[in-house]
């Protein structure tokens, strides 16, 4: 279960204030596959990261009974000045995974090679893609976090890793951010839309499109 | 409840493994240096002591005497100043969901408590094996010594990890109480043969009563006017309980 109960985040930067979401509970449906929608700005990438835990609400809760994954993509976890093999290590320790297993599945999936054993300081942004994109998928999470990303790497890679993260999600759930609607119509069972700091649910990914188009 | 323990142990246990390849690197001769640097800076010490001449305040081996308050120092110190960075050198452990700040000083805290009894057993055991020491009489206080200092070190150095996190200048502030401690705690003398002027401001000094209580603990018969337990261990208790709560409500702010 991933909910959102009495709900406020507000952001002060430079005594502007902007209320991302005032007061709003919301319960991501069960199970099902669901797209985060709204304007640029309208704040889904944080309610993204406040899924995840990566950052607090400014009242209210998150409550969060699944193994939601970090956003895809995302490897700002990553320390530079370890190696890779030490940082999957580090993360499948966190999460409680067998070490070894994961290290192997990621090994196969990222394709680095060598560079497993160099510190991640030395990779190009696309091989970190590539490790973040692996581990993810190696840790099994019960609900995968996209924002906007569905594959990474080169054409070849990206090809890969979109048929990985679909077979992923089989078992697996996902809670999409995307403007596509081609992708979202792929991926996504229901949907939520952010407007005007409210959460408005939609059953059907066609309302949901069509509301879109009218508000942005 | 059982699950929140595991995976509170779990955090804790991956990040200490952490700390100490980020602390030491990947070569095993880093630990050697994290244990004998000090050992070698303490000894270097002593040896100058030796050379010009001074006689050990109590027992026979100045050395020893030294050692029981020079060692505790260099704990607390290292806690203070090492959880003072934990927060800003640890921001990107917080995209784990399951890693709180609070983690992040706990994994530094037991690694330099590891570290430390290692550079403890090795030094104090050097010491006995050239005749320098002797086995301690009391041993149950010297682990309580030891383990009240790691519980006042961790409550300074939480608290600086808050403020220094708040305002960088705090090292610095930091600095101007830490840098006399090493001669108001009994390094070259017995605090219970001081003036009672000098023992009334020395008392206030909490590392001061774990030096005594150390000692206590080597020697059958010091006898310490100075020491209360209650203080180092109240005041230790009372400032982690205040740090904790304070790292707790000033989360918000820090993410």
């Amino acid at each position: 279960m991933i909910a959102f109960e009495n709900l406020t985040k507000i952001y002060t930067v430079k005594n502007v204030r902007k209320v991302i979401l005032d007061d709003a509970s919301y319960r991501f449906a069960d199970r099902k596959n669901v797209a985060l929608m709204g304007h640029n700005g309208a704040g889904k990438s944080t309610m993204m990261r406040m899924i995840a835990g990566i950052e607090l609400p400014t009242s209210g809760r998150v409550r969060r009974t699944e193994k939601v994954s970090w956003p895809m993509g995302f490897a700002r976890g990553f320390n530079g000045m370890m190696t890779g093999v030490e940082n999957v290590r580090f993360v499948s320790r966190v999460y409680g995974c067998h070490t070894e297993t994961i290290l192997e599945q990621v090994q196969e999936f990222a394709e680095l090679g060598k560079s497993l054993n160099l510190p991640i300081q030395t990779y190009s942004s696309g091989m970190k893609a590539r490790l973040a994109f692996g581990l993810s998928l190696a840790i099994s999470f019960e609900c995968y976090l996209i924002d906007e990303i569905t594959a990474v790497g080169d054409r070849r890679f990206k090809k890969k890793s979109e048929k990985a993260l679909k077979d992923k999600i089989k078992d697996a759930r996902v809670v999409m951010i995307s403007h596509s609607e081609k992708t979202i119509k792929d991926y996504c069972d229901c949907g939520v839309f952010a407007y005007g700091s409210k959460l408005y649910h939609y059953d059907d990914v066609n309302e949901l499109l069509k509301d879109y188009r009218k508000f942005c | 409840m059982f699950y929140a323990i595991w995976l509170q142990i779990r955090v804790i246990a991956a990040l200490t493994l952490r700390e100490t390849r980020m602390t030491f690197g990947t070569s095993h001769s880093g630990y050697f240096w994290a244990v004998f640097q000090p050992i070698f800076s303490v000894s270097f010490l002593m040896t100058l002591f030796y050379l010009i001449g001074r006689q050990s305040p109590f027992g026979p081996s100045l050395a020893l005497f030294f050692a029981t308050a020079v060692l505790t120092l260099e704990l607390y110190n290292k806690l203070s100043v090492s959880l003072m960075r934990a927060f800003t050198s640890n921001k990107s452990l917080l995209s784990y969901p399951m890693i709180k700040e609070p983690d992040t000083l706990f994994a530094r805290l037991s690694l330099i408590a590891c570290t430390f009894i290692v550079i403890n057993v090795v030094f104090y055991g050097g010491l006995i094996v050239v005749g320098l020491g002797q086995f301690p009489a009391n041993p149950e206080k010297l682990v309580f010594a030891f383990l009240t200092t790691c519980l006042f070190g961790f409550g300074i150095g939480s608290i600086n990890a808050i403020l220094y996190q708040k305002n960088q200048a705090w090292q610095h502030i930091e600095k101007i109480f830490a840098r006399p401690l090493f001669f108001l705690s009994g390094v070259f003398y017995i605090p219970s043969t001081m003036p009672p002027e000098a023992v009334a401001v020395l008392k206030w000094n909490p590392i001061l009563h774990i030096v005594e209580w150390t000692r206590e603990g080597f020697y059958s018969n010091y006898r310490s006017d100075v020491l209360d337990i209650t203080y180092p261990l109240g005041l230790g208790a009372t400032l982690v309980i205040v740090a904790l709560f304070a790292e707790r409500i000033t989360r918000k702010q820090r993410v």
